[in-house]
């Protein structure tokens, strides 16, 4: 996948290394670090005035809020008219991050969950400066912090704050949050899932079919440390799982080979399934930089605005054209 | 080199351990977190391979240790000096110490002794050298290193066997410690002549309770000479003994005569029934009524035995209901009382309770040990030549005539003593007569209050009983007057005691072989309260014993006790000892020591036949059997405790030998000690590796 090495069109001279980025304390401004790092190395925002373009005038019924009232009009034509402008989202974007204790693990300066909730703080405030609503989903092994989706500077920063809060929790239980946001979100919007996925994946397939049937964007973002990608240990020692708290003596020479076997069949399961769902799924190293996240986040999403088929079976080829 | 443990070698199959433990990757036990381990299986411990062995000095150094520690715990020994030792072996020096105590009396014990004996110098190599003791109180060679030498070298076991068939056991004590003293100072001496080669002391013992093993105590037991003990065990185990109980000294002259004896029961005894009784040797059976007596093992109970009074002559109490008769009578004598006459020369009545007299006969009561006569004459009176013969002891108190003074001055010549106490100065002539001299000074001296007795010589005999500080108290007894003498005026006397004045209380002066004792205040309570204090009577016995009329003869005497004979005359003395015979004694020996065998001894030849009876020694009574830890305590090394089977005997004697080189070459020592160096050598191999490895992970990469 595109996530999983450098992307070579993009100009690599610029980015920001996410050792460099973690050192930044507050999470708005590794954000808008990131953002802003994103506008000035590109020339022109493939989707610039995507969200600011003129939709539509309505004929003012009451219960409108008068505020839209297109004034211009009624001088000219003494009819109310509500335009539909910049300040009404086109977009619902529902972030959903893993904060259980697996995401605590990092091996490079930094945790997968400082990792993930600078890549949830960066989306949420690209598309904050878009007018784009955001909410937010937080989740262990049970729903942690829910906010709905708003397009206001003060939720930016409700959002920050519950996006700060450490990782706790026992386990991972991706079922649960895609159920209750299924619920929760009648509208359609972008779903966005960051998470390790290091759980089973038995019942996702079944969860994440429901979202799509509901017509959501999914999107999902796999965040993985280096280390547990290469299983990079040296020594033998005995290993606790961060959740379970289980330990197990492992000799990493005599296991790894497994280990990345192991690791890979279950990626390639979570991307078969998102495949299959045509889910766009990313996998990202926390060595890598946000700014290429970001990158192939609006990128697929122009390959997916360009699409017009939902749901299909065809999905393969357009993530072939999007890999290009 | 061979082993004396070999199963210990097994204990080298430890040295598997270490190679294991080198071989296996040494595990950490910090943890490491890790996000999931959904996907880890867990590791064996991993070996490391062969040609990765870490750290090979450290486990050559703790293989070694381990195989040292088996090494030495297997004691080997070398088996090239141990055929030396077979040498030398042939040339030991063993002393058979053959118990001949009253103990070894019981039956079947001194058979058994004997075939233990025969044992023993039936193993004697024809280079070996041997003697053979006996020993009770005292020890008995039979064989000597010298004798042994001398005899022809085939004949040698068979002469000593029959030394020792020629011997029995006797009636005395076991002097135990003194044996192994003298056995081991005679191996101790013959060592002088030849160096090296073990030297050994058999013991063959029935080692009972009641041998004395102070001697040992006091003895430093000379390195090299072991002990080799061969118990000898008595069939039958219960042994029940009497003994008499010594009759104290004052015991009421008037009540019925009964004589206490002690009856003791061994504490594995089976039998607990006992019959006490006077009995004749010519006649077994009881004479008079028995007296019953019940004794539980391990205890003993003093019974009196009432004399018959109709039976004169009885001697000997017997116990019956015992299965061991060797010490199961014993011999009883009247107490025979000592009669001493005191004249006392004062012009008082004996009925007044004021004057000297009257005091001195109530100090000098008669018991049944002492007849104590005071004769009291007036200074005027005629006093018989005899009379003065008789009486040991003159209590002159009032001036005396010419005469008198002059036939006491003789007696005192003779070797008597003479005690001058005057009731005042007016005797000053008499007191110059009895020494002999012209005049004697002394003059009348009366203190304000009263005197005390300040300077005393407890080192005098009459004082002597009251060296002790608890008795040495005198300045509570207060003289009213005493009579000052002029002790310059005495050149050989000496003051034995002072008063606070500094006038001279007690002067002792030697008249030829007697003495003349004076004393400058009386005991009257007109002049001191001497008579009234509690040292007058002491005082007065100790001048009774002074005077050698009172002995402290022993009730009793023991086996092998010697006999102080008194009141011989100078002319051949024989003795008639229990079994009838007679023993002449040389003419002017004063002691009898050939008290071999309990019973009456009777001299013969004095005017009146005199008696004493000998009994056994109660500590050989005493017949359980030693722990013979208790030896090793008091410092005989005892290496082995041998019985004897034929049997056996060979391959017993190869592991004895074995043991024996073992001990004596202790290479087990050295191993176990090479083993905690290469283990402190490992230590600090193992500390200077974990420092250098922490400090190699220390320094940058």
């Amino acid at each position: 996948m595109a996530a999983n090495f450098p992307n070579p069109s993009f100009p690599s001279a610029s980015l920001i290394s996410p050792k460099a980025l973690m050192s930044i304390r507050n999470l708005e401004l590794r954000a808008r670090a990131v953002v802003e790092g994103f506008w000035s190395g590109l020339h022109r925002s493939p989707y610039h005035g995507f969200s600011v373009e003129f939709t539509e005038y309505r004929q003012y019924t009451p219960g409108d809020d008068p505020r839209h009232l297109d004034w211009r009009v009624f001088a000219r034509s003494d009819r109310y008219f509500i335009k539909k402008f910049e300040d009404e989202t086109n977009l619902r974007c529902h972030l959903l991050t893993d904060q259980s204790r697996s995401m605590a693990f990092g091996s490079v300066g930094h945790t997968k969950a400082e990792y993930a909730s600078t890549l949830a703080a960066t989306l949420a405030y690209f598309l904050h400066l878009q007018g784009d609503a955001v909410g937010l989903l937080t989740f262990d092994e049970r729903i942690r912090d829910y906010l709905p989706a708003r397009h206001r500077t003060s939720h930016l920063r409700q959002l920050m704050l519950a996006l700060e809060k450490p990782a706790g929790g026992t386990a991972t239980d991706l079922v649960a949050p895609l159920q209750r946001i299924t619920e929760l979100v009648r509208k359609r919007g972008l779903v966005t899932l960051i998470s390790d996925f290091l759980a089973p994946l038995d019942r996702l397939e079944s969860s994440l079919t429901n979202l799509a049937a509901c017509r959501h964007e999914v999107v999902v973002f796999q965040v993985l440390d280096p280390a547990e990608l290469g299983f990079a240990f040296e020594q033998a020692a005995v290993f606790r799982d961060a959740e379970t708290g289980r330990t197990l003596y492992v000799d990493p020479a005599a296991a790894r080979k497994s280990y990345v076997q192991k690791l890979e069949a279950h990626c390639t399961a979570l991307r078969r399934i998102c495949e299959k769902l045509g889910i766009g799924y990313h996998r990202l190293a926390t060595d890598q930089p946000l700014e290429l996240a970001l990158f192939d986040f609006l990128q697929a999403r122009m390959q997916r605005g360009k699409l017009v088929k939902p749901v299909t079976g065809q999905r393969g080829s357009i993530s072939g054209t999007a890999n290009t | 080199m061979s082993f004396l443990a070999p199963l210990f070698l097994l204990g080298g199959l430890a040295v598997a351990l270490p190679v294991v433990f080198h071989l296996i990757r040494r595990t950490t036990r910090e943890q490491t977190l890790f996000s999931s381990l959904m996907f880890l299986q867990p590791s064996p411990p991993r070996l490391t391979r062969k040609s990765r062995l870490e750290h090979l000095l450290l486990l050559l150094l703790r293989c070694l240790a381990l195989a040292l520690l088996a090494f030495g715990f297997a004691r080997p020994f070398l088996k090239q000096t141990a055929a030396n030792d077979h040498d030398a072996a042939a040339a030991k020096r063993i002393v058979v110490l053959l118990d001949s105590s009253a103990s070894m009396r019981r039956e079947g014990l001194w058979a058994a002794a004997r075939q233990q004996a025969e044992a023993v110098l039936r193993r004697v190599t024809p280079a070996d050298q041997v003697a053979v003791f006996t020993f009770d109180r005292q020890v008995t060679p039979l064989v000597n290193f010298d004798q042994w030498k001398a005899m022809p070298a085939g004949d040698r076991v068979g002469q000593a066997l029959n030394r020792i068939g020629e011997a029995s056991p006797g009636w005395s004590a076991t002097l135990l410690g003194n044996a192994l003293v003298r056995a081991a100072e005679e191996l101790a001496d013959d060592d002088t002549t030849k160096a090296g080669g073990p030297r050994q002391i058999v013991l063959i013992s029935d080692i009972q309770e009641g041998s004395r093993l102070d001697q040992l105590q006091a003895y430093e037991w000379p390195k090299g000479i072991q002990v080799l003990v061969e118990p000898v065990k008595a069939r039958a185990a219960s042994n029940a003994s009497v003994q008499l109980v010594t009759e104290s000294a004052d015991a009421d002259r008037n009540a019925d005569p009964v004589v206490r004896v002690r009856v003791s029961n061994a504490a594995d005894a089976k039998r607990e029934k006992f019959q006490v009784g006077w009995t004749r040797r010519e006649a077994p059976g009881f004479v008079g009524a028995a007296v019953d007596v019940y004794v539980p093992p391990g205890q003993s109970r003093v019974v009196p035995v009432p004399v018959p009074t109709n039976a004169p002559g009885l001697n000997q109490i017997i116990l019956r209901g015992d299965d061991e008769p060797f010490d199961n009578s014993v011999f009883v004598l009247p107490p025979e009382a000592a009669h001493i006459n005191v004249l006392y020369l004062g012009a008082e009545a004996a009925e007044d309770t004021h004057q000297p007299l009257f005091f001195l006969r109530r100090a000098l009561p008669e018991t049944r040990r002492q007849a104590i006569q005071v004769m009291a004459r007036p200074p005027a009176a005629a006093l018989a030549a005899s009379e003065a013969e008789a009486a040991a002891l003159f209590v002159v108190t009032d001036a005396l005539p010419d005469d008198r003074a002059a036939l006491l001055r003789e007696q005192m010549l003779a070797g008597k003593i003479v005690i001058f106490a005057p009731k005042s100065a007016a005797s000053a002539p008499t007191l110059a007569r009895l020494l002999g001299r012209e005049s004697v000074a002394m003059e009348e001296a009366k203190p304000d209050k009263y005197a005390m007795l300040a300077d005393i010589d407890f080192r005098h005999p009459l004082f002597a009983p009251f060296a002790d500080p608890r008795f040495s108290d005198f300045t509570k007894i207060h003289f009213w007057k005493y009579r000052k003498v002029d002790a310059a005026g005495i050149p050989d006397g000496r003051v034995v005691a002072k008063f606070d004045s500094g006038a001279p209380a007690l002067l002792d002066a030697p008249v030829g072989k007697g003495r003349l004792l004076v004393l400058t205040s009386g005991w009257q309570p007109e002049d001191s309260q001497l008579a009234l204090s509690s040292k007058f009577v002491p005082l007065l016995y100790s001048l009774l014993e002074l005077t050698g009329g009172l002995t402290t003869a022993p009730s009793q005497y023991l086996v092998g006790d010697s006999v102080a004979l008194t009141g011989l005359s100078g002319n051949a003395t024989t003795l008639r000892i229990p079994d009838g015979t007679t023993v002449p004694l040389a003419v002017g020996s004063t002691n009898f020591s050939q008290t071999l065998q309990p019973g009456i001894y009777t001299i013969t030849s004095a005017p009146v036949p005199k008696q004493f009876a000998v009994n056994l020694d109660p500590a050989e009574t005493r017949t359980m059997p030693l722990s013979v830890d208790e030896l090793e305590h008091r410092g005989a090394p005892v290496t082995a405790t041998v019985l004897v089977d034929t049997a056996t005997d060979a391959k017993h004697q190869a592991i004895l030998q074995s043991s024996e080189a073992e001990s004596r070459q202790k290479l087990w020592r050295w191993l176990i000690a090479a083993a905690l160096a290469v283990l402190l050598g490992e230590s600090a191999l193992a500390g200077w590796t974990a420092r250098r490895s922490i400090a190699l992970e220390g320094t940058p990469a």
